[in-house]
C-alpha cells in the first residue's frame, strides 16, 4: 500500500487564515454601491384569506423604489421536492390566502432600513381569518380546517395529508405472531431550529441582463436552478457567487422567498438589493426542523433476536410540502439500516398544519427515529434480562448484507463499533450501578448506548459533481469546484485530495469554489455526500491531470509511464531518480508539443451510476446509495434527583465513516453533533402558540453555551478496509452522529434514575415527574405487599 | 404623522448626523454617524470592516464582540456616538505585520474554526481574557466566553485553543 502524504492527515483549514483575520466574505459582507434595502411583509395570521392588498401608500413614500406582491411575479411555483407525484406547491409570495404566521406577502426596496420598515407599515391588507390547526393529529381528522387538499394519491381517511410513504419487507403480522415478546411505544419530539449564527442574507444585482446573487446557502447550483425557474430566466442569466457561509445545518437549502424578492426587486429597480433577515424573523417565520410522532411496535424472540417491527411516523409538516415528504421517506431508511429485522412495515404521513414550512435539519429525522428504536430496544432488553450491548450485537448488520431497498452495506463496521464502544466506556461495569445501589447525595450517574447509520450522497438535483484541475506553468494547481464550504471544510478536504494525487504541496493548491459561472456543477453541502461525491470528482480530475503529466514526461524521457513516479512536483524514473523532469518542464513540453495543451484535468462523480433516478419517496422503490456509515455512541449523564436537572458529562462516538480524509475535521463534525444533540436532549424548543413563536431569540431559545460542553471522544473503526484496492474511500460523518447520541442520552437518563422518557426535551420537570411516579409506584407496591389479601 | 407626499425619505428628516472620532485598530478616523446607529453598524457599514459579525443584534450571541478601550463589549448594543474619542479593536487588528497572534494561530491549530461566523467575536473575547489573565483556568475560560455562542464546534476545540495560546500544554492537532 502506498504511503499517503496529504490524505488521512489533519491539515489546518484552507479557509482558516481568512476566517481568523476577518477577511472571509459572507453574503452580508459584500457591499455594492447604491444598494437598496429590501424587507418582507409577513402574515400576522396563521390562516386567513387575503381580501385586498393596497400598496399605493407604500409606493408613494419617498425613498421607496419598488413594492412587489404576487401580482408582480410570474406565478411560477417551487418546492423542496419537484417530482411528478409531488409537483412544486409554493408561490414565492402568498396568493389569495396565507397559511402560516410569517408567510411572505409583499416586499419593498427602499433607500434605507427605516424607510423600508415604514413602507411595510403603509401596505394595507384586509384579511378574513380562517380557522387554523396546529397539531398534526387534529389536522388529520376529517372536518379539520383544510389547509390544502390531501394528496390525490392518498387513499386513507385523513385530511391535510401532504404526502405519505408506505413500504414493507417480509410479513410483519406473521413476525409478531412468531415473537416471544412484543411491545408498543409512542415517542414525540419538540420543534427545534438550526441555530446557524449567520442570518439568512441575500444581495442581488441585476446588471446587463444578468442576475448576480450572493446568498447564504448550502448549494449554489440548487439556488440557481430555483431562482432561474421562478424568475423565468435561463440558467446562464443567473450567477450565484461564492461566499463563505456561517452555518446552515439544513436550514439554507431550497429557495427562500427573500432570495426571490431581492432578485425581483433588483430587476425592477436596476439597483443592488440586500435583504437580511432579523433573528426574530428567522425564529418566527423561517423554516425549522420536523417534529415527528413515532409509533413503534416491535417483536423479539426470547434471546433478543428482532423478528418484526412496525413504525408509523406522523410529521407536523407545516403549511406547505417543504421537506415534509422527504423526512417521512428518510425515516424508513433510518429504521431499516442498522439492524437485521426480517419483517418490517412502515407508514409515514406528512400532515399540513398552520405552522411555518419545514426544512431538513442535520440528521433529517434520524435523531427522532433512532431515539424511538433505541429507547424501546433497551426496554425490551430489560424485560428479557439481556444487557444493552448483547441485544445490539445480536441484531447488528454485518458487511455485505442486502438492505430492504436493495442496497448493500459493503464494509459495515457496526459490530466493531458496538464492541469497541462497550469496551472503551466500560459500559457493562457502569450500567445499572446507581440504580442498584444508589449513592448518597442527590447526583445519580447513568450510562446509555445508541446505534445509528446514515447514508450519503443519495441522488437529488443536481445529482453529481464535476471538478476541474488546471495546472499552472510552475506546477501548482487551480481547482475549480462547485463545492460550498459551510464550515465542514470542503475546501481543505478537496485540496488534500488534489495535493495527494498530484504530489504537490497544500500551498500549491488554490481553490476557486461555489460560483455557478466559473465552477462545474456540484451537489452541494447537503444529503451528506460532499466528501464522497465531490471528493471523488476531485480525485478523478487530479488523476486525469497526473496521467497527462506522466504521458508527456514519458514521451520526453523515452520511457513508459509505469517506470515513472511523481514526487514533490518532479517526475522521475523509478529506478534512476537522476532521470527527472520538473512539472514546470513537463508542462512547458506539453504546451510545445501538444498544440498548447496546458494540462487540465477533469473529473466527475455521482452515486449509483447504474440507477437513473432517486428512489420513490412514496413507495421507497429504487436503490439509494453505495455509501452507508455506521456508528455507536455512548452517553454518560448526571442527574440531580432533587432538582431534576440532567446534563451530558461525556460522549463517546465510535464510527465507521470510511477513510477520514482529515481526522481533525472529522472530530470537529463529531463534537458539533454532540453539542447539537445535547441541545436537542435538554435545552432547545421553539415554543409556539396558535402559530406564533413565543421565544424568537437566543435568550429564550436556549442553545448550548460553553457551560454545556461535554467531553467528546471518538474512535474510528475498520479504517484500513477503506484503502484496500483503492487509495481511500470516504463515507458519511456530518449528520448521522446527532442520532445515536440522543438515544444514548435517553437511555443514560433511564439508567441514572429509572425514569423512561418518551418525549424530548428531557426537562427537569419531566424527570422530576417521572421520579415522583416511581416513588408512588414503589409505595403502592409496598402497601399491596403488606396489606392482607382478601379472599 | 408622516405624509406620503413629503419629498425626502423618512430617515433623512429624522436625525442629523454627528461627527465622531474613533481609533480603530490603531488608526484614528472621523465618521459621520446618526445617533441611533450601533457600533457594529458603523464598523461594518461606514468604516467597511466587515470582519465583525452581526448575528442576533440583541446581545444574545457575542458575534459582534469588539474591544472598546481593551474591554470586550457587544457592538450591537453599543451606540456609536458613545464611543466618540475611544479606541476600538476588531478582528482585523489582531494580526500584527501579517503575523497571526497566538490565539489566532491556536484557533487554526485546534480546529476551533468551522463556519467561522462566531470566530471574530470569540477571538476578541479570548484576546481580552488572555491580556488580563495569561494562564486562565478552564473555569476562567468558560466565564470569559460564556456570552459567545458557537453552533459548529461544541466549544471543546475553542477551549483547547485558549489553553494552547496560553502555553498550558495543549499541543496543536492540525498542522
Ligand atoms: S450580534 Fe451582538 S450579541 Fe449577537
Ligand atoms: S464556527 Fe460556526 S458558529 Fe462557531
Amino acid at each position: 500500500m502506498s504511503e499517503l502524504s496529504y490524505v488521512g492527515k489533519s491539515f489546518r483549514r484552507k479557509d482558516g487564515p481568512d476566517k481568523v483575520t476577518g477577511k472571509a466574505m459572507y453574503a452580508q459582507d459584500v457591499k455594492l454601491a447604491n444598494t437598496l434595502i429590501g424587507r418582507i411583509l409577513r402574515s400576522p395570521h396563521p390562516h386567513a384569506r387575503i381580501v385586498r392588498i393596497d400598496t399605493a401608500r407604500a409606493r408613494a413614500l419617498p425613498g421607496v423604489k419598488a413594492v412587489i406582491t404576487v401580482e408582480d411575479t410570474k406565478g411560477i411555483k417551487h418546492g423542496f421536492v419537484e417530482t411528478p407525484r409531488y409537483p412544486p406547491d409554493q408561490e414565492v409570495l402568498a396568493r389569495g390566502k396565507v397559511v402560516h404566521v410569517g408567510e411572505e406577502i409583499a416586499a419593498v426596496a427602499a433607500v434605507d432600513q427605516l424607510t423600508a420598515q415604514r413602507a411595510l407599515e403603509l401596505i394595507e391588507i384586509e384579511y378574513q381569518p380562517l380557522p387554523a390547526v396546529f397539531e398534526p393529529e387534529e389536522a388529520m381528522q376529517p372536518g379539520a380546517p383544510e389547509i390544502h387538499r390531501s394528496h390525490p394519491k392518498y387513499e386513507g381517511p385523513h385530511a391535510n395529508i401532504g404526502g405519505n410513504t408506505e413500504t414493507a419487507w417480509g410479513d410483519v403480522e406473521k413476525g409478531f405472531a412468531e415473537s416471544d415478546y412484543v411491545r408498543e411505544d409512542r415517542f414525540e419530539c419538540q420543534l427545534r431550529t438550526h441555530g446557524y449564527l449567520e442570518p439568512q442574507a441575500t444581495l442581488a444585482h441585476w446588471e446587463n441582463d444578468k442576475l448576480n446573487v450572493w446568498t447564504s446557502s448550502m448549494g449554489s447550483f440548487v439556488k440557481r436552478a430555483k431562482l432561474a425557474k421562478t424568475l423565468d430566466l435561463p440558467y446562464s442569466s443567473v450567477r450565484i457567487h461564492k461566499t463563505y457561509v456561517g452555518g446552515t445545518f439544513g436550514g439554507k437549502i431550497d429557495l427562500y422567498s427573500h432570495e426571490y424578492c431581492a432578485a425581483r426587486l433588483s430587476m425592477i429597480t436596476g439597483r443592488p438589493v440586500q435583504v437580511v433577515a432579523s433573528r426574530e424573523e428567522i425564529f418566527s417565520a423561517y423554516r425549522h426542523a420536523q417534529p415527528l410522532i413515532l409509533e413503534i411496535k416491535t417483536g423479539v424472540k426470547k434471546d433478543g433476536t428482532l423478528v418484526a417491527q412496525r413504525i408509523r411516523a406522523i410529521n407536523n409538516a407545516g403549511a406547505y410540502r417543504g421537506s415534509g415528504v422527504v423526512v417521512i421517506f428518510l425515516a424508513w431508511g433510518f429504521t431499516m439500516i442498522p439492524y437485521r429485522i426480517p419483517n418490517l412495515k412502515y407508514e409515514g404521513l406528512s400532515v399540513y398544519t398552520n405552522h411555518t414550512v419545514r426544512a431538513p435539519q442535520r440528521g433529517h429525522g434520524a435523531p427522532k427515529v433512532r431515539l424511538a428504536i433505541e429507547s424501546q430496544l433497551d426496554m425490551i432488553a430489560e424485560a428479557l434480562g439481556i444487557d444493552p450491548i448483547a441485544i445490539r450485537l445480536r441484531n447488528a448488520r454485518g458487511p455485505g448484507e442486502r438492505l430492504p431497498n436493495g442496497d448493500d452495506t459493503h464494509n459495515c463496521g457496526l459490530s466493531d463499533c458496538i464492541r469497541l464502544a462497550a469496551e472503551r466506556s466500560g459500559f457493562l461495569d457502569k450500567f445499572g450501578r446507581d440504580r442498584k445501589s444508589p449513592p448518597s447525595g442527590t447526583i445519580r450517574r447513568g450510562i446509555g448506548i445508541g446505534v445509528s447509520a446514515y447514508m450519503g450522497g443519495t441522488l437529488i438535483y443536481p445529482n453529481g459533481s464535476g471538478v476541474i484541475v488546471k495546472m499552472n506553468d510552475d506546477g501548482s494547481a487551480v481547482v475549480l469546484t462547485g463545492a460550498i464550504d459551510i464550515g465542514q471544510g470542503s475546501e481543505t478536504v478537496i485540496s488534500q485530495i488534489v495535493a495527494e494525487e498530484l504530489s504537490i504541496g497544500m500551498d500549491d493548491v488554490r481553490i476557486i469554489s461555489s460560483d455557478t459561472d466559473t465552477t462545474p456543477q456540484d451537489i452541494g453541502a447537503w444529503i451528506s455526500g460532499m466528501t464522497y461525491v465531490t471528493g471523488n470528482a476531485a480525485r478523478q480530475a487530479a488523476s486525469n491531470a497526473r496521467d497527462k503529466l506522466l504521458q508527456v514526461a514519458a514521451e520526453k524521457m523515452g520511457v513508459t509511464v509505469d517506470q515513472l513516479v511523481l514526487k514533490d512536483k518532479i517526475v522521475c524514473h523509478r529506478l534512476d531518480p537522476e532521470r527527472r523532469m520538473t512539472y514546470r518542464e513537463v508542462i512547458a513540453h506539453s504546451v510545445a508539443t501538444r498544440r498548447g495543451d496546458t494540462v487540465i484535468g477533469e473529473g466527475y462523480w455521482r452515486t449509483m451510476r447504474d440507477e437513473a433516478n432517486h428512489p420513490s419517496l412514496a413507495t421507497t422503490k429504487g436503490r439509494w446509495t453505495e455509501n452507508y456509515a455506521f456508528s455507536t455512541q455512548v452517553a454518560e449523564v448526571e442527574v440531580d434527583i432533587e432538582t431534576g436537572e440532567a446534563r451530558l458529562v461525556k460522549a463517546l462516538t465510535v464510527h465507521d465513516c470510511g477513510f477520514p480524509i482529515n481526522p481533525a475535521l472529522v472530530k470537529g463534525q463529531i463534537d458539533g453533533q454532540i453539542s447539537m444533540a445535547l441541545g436537542h436532549a435538554f435545552m432547545e424548543e421553539v415554543i409556539t402558540k396558535d402559530g406564533y413563536t413565543l421565544n424568537p431569540n437566543w435568550l429564550d431559545y436556549r442553545m448550548p453555551t460553553i457551560h454545556n460542553m461535554a467531553i467528546s471522544e471518538d474512535v474510528d473503526v475498520i479504517t484500513e478496509q477503506y484503502r484496500v484496492g483503492q487509495p481511500y474511500r470516504s463515507k458519511e460523518v456530518g449528520e448521522g452522529l446527532v442520532s445515536g447520541i440522543l438515544a444514548a442520552i435517553a437511555n443514560a437518563v433511564y439508567d441514572a434514575t429509572g425514569v423512561r422518557l418518551h418525549s424530548t426535551p428531557f426537562t427537569a420537570e419531566k424527570i422530576l415527574g417521572g421520579l415522583k411516579r416511581l416513588q408512588y409506584q414503589a409505595k403502592t407496591a409496598r402497601q399491596a405487599k403488606t396489606e392482607p389479601v382478601r379472599a | 404623522m408622516l405624509e406620503a407626499n413629503e419629498s425626502t425619505p423618512v430617515t433623512a428628516k429624522r436625525s442629523q448626523s454627528q461627527l465622531i472620532s474613533l481609533c480603530v485598530n490603531g488608526e484614528w478616523r472621523e465618521v459621520a454617524v446618526k445617533p441611533r446607529l450601533t457600533l457594529v453598524e458603523v464598523i461594518r457599514d461606514s468604516i467597511g470592516l466587515t470582519g465583525t459579525k452581526a448575528s442576533c443584534e440583541s446581545g444574545a450571541c457575542g458575534a459582534c464582540t469588539v474591544l472598546l478601550e481593551d474591554r470586550p463589549i457587544l457592538a450591537c448594543l453599543t451606540l456609536a456616538i458613545e464611543c466618540d474619542g475611544k479606541r476600538v479593536q476588531t478582528v482585523e487588528g489582531l494580526a500584527e505585520g501579517g503575523k497571526l497572534s497566538a490565539i489566532q494561530d491556536a484557533f487554526l491549530d485546534q480546529g476551533a474554526v468551522q463556519c467561522g461566523f462566531c470566530t471574530p467575536g470569540m477571538l476578541m473575547s479570548a484576546t481580552a481574557l488572555l491580556r488580563d489573565c495569561p494562564k486562565p483556568s478552564r473555569e476562567e475560560i468558560n466565564k470569559a466566553l460564556e456570552g459567545n455562542l458557537c453552533r459548529c464546534t461544541g466549544y471543546n476545540a475553542i477551549v483547547d485553543a485558549v489553553l494552547q495560546a496560553s502555553g498550558q500544554g495543549v499541543e496543536p492537532v492540525m498542522k
